[in-house]
């Protein structure tokens, strides 16, 4: 147990390094390569004079040292100041954006993974026969249209014309949220059911073959056992290494989902602050995405222990 | 299998349930939407229509545009009456109404908003000076107020001291306000009815500080709690609102369209405004289709299924009541050279061959359906300085002309001319408007790369003067040729508004005489001849001035269509009882026969 603990401080450690090398990214993207977005802030009508004053608002008169230097202090203290175009609190802007992001991407990526978990099994259980066939032609199918599609698609037929689901829009708290979100939800789970379906079959199946595998069928255990109690057990590593790796990026929400039904997450926020060279809001999005990154794979490790009591933290 | 199949049919279940809400009928509500993300609530910033028009749902100025009258007449709305000008044009003297009240807020003394008085104003005025704000409307009345500057540059990187007087504003008494310019400046009126000099109570700014901007406390007809940054805005009636009457005044147009009827019945007639933020067109325009929102502009892309060409809306959205409201805007469409950029400073001959080779009557039906204007001048109908008759000597496609031009200019043909960069933004109209350029000067051998950029470097480019040519379009902030002329002149080069950093002398003398002169035919006359001198000179080639193209649902009543439409949702009313038939019924989801379909 006092290894994991080792194991768990040593990994937060790490921290430190990555954010630093996440910052100095963003330094380069934003704060050199950039294209300077004092113009871009001030208006059709600009003076000299507001513009010195609002490099200097903004810190960019300041030698590009201690421009780097703010970067790393608002990533240590988590704050990021107001937005550039907004004027908002970029905390409140946060809070703001993560409930309805979240109420959008958890059920939805939940209910992908389940799915497809479960068809894979059975395509796994009927693999080279006809609903196998089936389901993967489906699969390649469904890849094959873009997202726009759907959306578009989605939203003029199911929303407009026959009425199932509002056509955009959110509105905070429970139960009221699920009226706007149902829709987004279910195109997300149409969108992952392609690739995730087959993924998680080629999964399956690898272990299929494995020696122990025969060793079960010799036993004389039925199909179904073999698959459930001892195929699906031992393919959750790769399973939950796929999942955690994405749990990150649903906090971030969905870009293209927030924008066409107009819900007011962090996808939407990210859109909106990259057409309005809004840094601050974007620096705060990568610097937080990063932390998330590294608190979520730190999580696997620890998910890895539960699935396969093998797998020690050291 | 069975367990199969039973999952399957349990997961589509469970994701087709009927997912809308219901609707409420009984409240007076009127829906629209905004295509961007509003910027806060506070009138020193309000860079944008967007967020002016949210703005001036809440707060209020000293005057206002008619509602119906065109051109468009300023009028007073804070003042009792237009303000008293002495002789020498520099001092205005305004009466302000007596009992107007701000919004009740906890900001002030048991949560009661108090009375509106002179110094609201000047406190608002000094709030856009303040350099702490930038605000983005400073050069409105940068120079133009006596001792404004002054008081400005003292405090500047300072906290500003707001009881310091400033001499060009005084208050007399609560109720009289005294502006003094320090040159004559008659335009000086038209920022008074712009947002950014809406009066904002002190109180308010003191106690939130840095979220006033999303706690507004006005005087308007509206009101709205904290401002939370999301996807909609909520605005209630402001019950204290003073007696403020729908115009009775209006043209015959306007009578035969209704717009009179309400005349003399008080304001604001809903009880509620919905403002739903949606920045995708085509997710807007399915809401306005199936009647979530009351009036809509119509999207690019849409466009050929809505209207048809000559005749107006199309006849399937006619039989759904929806309405096709067609006025003209005040703007103008333009693509800037860089005159200072080597290849095109001091050649004219260049510049002119290329805006002769350049289709504008095909520009006009490819991208505004034969509905824009051709410029002529960079001056648009319904204001002083245009002129309907004049014709541009190289505004005209000439292909002849052009390369005879660019031969005298020293490259016959295109030989010997560098390639020359144009920018333009990313979205499919913009990128469609400067392939349509690049192919027009291929005809007389002159090759332009296309180059696309993202809003922000597009601004970067032509305000560090990098870009050597543009695409811009310019939508008046106020109804004067000032406004439009001033693109042109020299002082307003990058980082100001003349991207073409054109600067002519002459011109700028000419301007800074006219811009102080009166409004009326004299100064009408210098508009149009400066504007029609400058289109010989081409350091534009000029596009159209555009039409602006709203439908609305026959339910939403009142609605005229404004280029300063802020301020004036008071007036639009809405017919919840045939909002609730229509939507009921079902016909705004139907399809309906484009042949069968009568329009009534």
């Amino acid at each position: 147990m006092n290894g994991n603990l080792n194991y768990i401080l040593r990994r937060l450690l790490y921290l430190v390094p990555v954010l630093l090398g996440v910052c100095f990214l963003i330094f380069i993207l934003f704060n050199v390569v950039a294209p300077d977005p004092v113009h871009m802030l001030l208006g059709k009508h600009p003076s000299q004079d507001q513009i010195i004053q609002l490099r200097e608002q903004l810190g960019l008169n300041k030698s590009l040292f201690f421009q780097y230097v703010d970067i790393v202090r608002s990533a240590f203290t988590f704050d990021f100041g107001r937005s550039w175009s907004t004027k908002q609190d970029i905390s409140t802007m946060f809070m703001n954006g993560a409930i309805p992001s979240l109420t959008l991407t958890l059920p939805a990526f939940t209910i992908a993974t389940f799915t497809s978990i479960f068809f894979a099994v059975i395509v796994a259980y009927f693999r080279g026969k006809g609903i196998d066939l089936f389901i993967r032609i489906s699969c390649i199918a469904m890849m094959s249209i873009s997202s726009l599609v759907y959306i578009l698609v989605f939203q003029y037929f199911l929303a407009f014309k026959w009425g199932l689901f509002e056509i955009s829009g959110y509105e905070y708290g429970f139960p009221n949220f699920l009226y706007y979100v149902s829709l987004p939800i279910l195109i997300w789970v149409i969108l992952s059911l392609g690739p995730d379906i087959r993924f998680y079959r080629t999964l399956i199946l690898d272990e299929i073959y494995q020696d122990y595998v025969r060793t079960a069928r010799a036993k004389g255990l039925s199909e179904r056992v073999i698959l459930f109690k001892h195929v699906l057990r031992n393919a959750m590593i790769p399973i939950v290494t796929y999942t955690v790796v994405q749990l990150p990026f649903l906090l971030l929400g969905s870009l293209l989902l927030e924008s066409f039904f107009s819900i007011p997450g962090l996808g939407d926020m990210t859109i909106n602050a990259l057409n309005a060279s809004d840094f601050p809001v974007l620096k705060a999005m990568s610097i937080f995405s990063a932390v998330a990154y590294i608190f979520f794979t730190l999580m696997q490790d620890i998910i890895y222990t539960i699935v396969d009591p093998r797998i020690k933290l050291q | 299998m069975n367990k199969f199949k039973l999952g399957l049919s349990l997961l589509l279940l469970v994701t087709f349930v009927s997912c809308t809400k219901k609707k409420n009928y009984e409240e007076k509500v009127l829906v629209r939407n905004v295509s961007a993300k509003v910027k806060g609530l506070d009138p020193v910033n309000a860079g944008d229509t967007y967020s002016s028009t949210e703005i001036a749902r809440v707060y209020e100025g000293l005057l206002e545009y008619h509602y119906l009258k065109r051109p468009y007449q300023l009028q007073p709305n804070l003042a009792e009456a237009m303000p008293e000008v002495s002789e020498d044009g520099l001092t205005y003297t305004f009466k302000i109404k007596k009992g107007v009240k701000f919004h009740d807020n906890k900001c002030f003394p048991n949560g009661k908003g108090r009375e509106l008085k002179a110094e609201d104003f000047i406190y608002s005025i000094k709030r856009m000076a303040d350099t702490k704000n930038i605000s983005t409307g400073w050069w409105l009345l940068d120079g133009k107020i006596v001792g404004l500057n002054a008081w400005s540059d003292k405090y500047k990187g300072k906290d500003a001291n707001y009881s310091d007087s400033v001499e060009g504003l005084t208050a007399i008494d609560d109720h009289t306000l005294q502006f003094k310019l320090t040159q004559k400046y008659p335009q000086f009126l038209y920022s008074l009815a712009m947002v950014y000099t809406f009066a904002v109570p002190k109180e308010a700014v003191d106690m939130y500080g840095e979220e006033f901007l999303n706690n507004p406390v006005g005087t308007g007809p509206f009101m709205t709690e904290t401002y939370r940054q999301t996807n909609k805005i909520v605005y209630e009636k402001n019950p204290n609102y003073r007696d403020v009457f729908y115009p009775s005044e209006g043209s015959e147009e306007d009578k035969k369209l209704g717009l009179l009827e309400p005349a003399g019945k008080k304001v604001p007639f809903v009880d509620k405004i919905i403002v739903n933020i949606l920045t995708e067109s085509s997710t807007s325009f399915l809401a306005f289709e199936s009647g979530n929102l009351d009036f809509s502009e119509i999207p690019k892309d849409n466009f050929d299924q809505v209207v048809v060409p000559g005749k107006g809306l199309a006849t399937d959205y006619a039989a759904k009541g929806i309405v096709l409201d067609i006025s003209p805007d005040l703007d103008v469409t333009y693509m800037a050279f860089n005159t200072e950029d080597p290849l095109f400073k001091n050649n004219v001959k260049l510049r002119r061959a290329m805006s002769l080779a350049y289709d504008n009557a095909k520009n006009n039906e490819l991208f505004y359906n034969n509905q824009g204007l051709e410029a002529q001048t960079i001056i648009p109908p319904g204001i002083g300085g245009y002129d309907p008759k004049f014709k541009s000597t190289y505004g005209q496609y000439d292909l002849a002309k052009a390369k005879a031009l660019l031969a005298e200019a020293g490259y016959p043909d295109g030989k010997g001319l560098p390639e020359i960069n144009y920018e333009t933004l990313s979205k499919t109209s913009s990128r469609q408007a400067a392939e349509f350029f690049q192919k027009s000067m291929s005809d007389i051998g002159i090759t332009i790369k296309v180059n696309t950029n993202t809003w922000p470097q597009l601004t970067h480019k032509t305000k560090k003067k990098t870009a050597q040519m543009f695409g811009m379009a310019w939508l008046g902030d106020y109804p004067d040729g000032e406004n439009f002329l001033q693109l042109l002149y020299g002082p307003n080069a990058s980082p100001g508004p003349n991207g073409s950093n054109y600067n002519n002398e002459e011109f700028n003398k000419e301007f800074d005489v006219a811009k102080n002169m009166q409004p009326g035919p004299k100064r009408a006359a210098i508009y149009s001849k400066l504007a029609q001198k400058v289109s010989d000179e081409v350091p534009l080639i000029l596009g159209v001035h555009r039409t602006s193209y709203v439908l609305k649902h026959a339910w939403l009543k009142n609605y005229k269509f404004s280029t300063f439409n802020h301020g004036n949702s008071k007036f639009y009313d809405v017919d919840m009882d045939l909002k609730e038939k229509t939507i009921k019924s079902g016909i705004l989801n139907k399809t309906v026969d484009k042949k069968t379909a009568k329009a009534d």
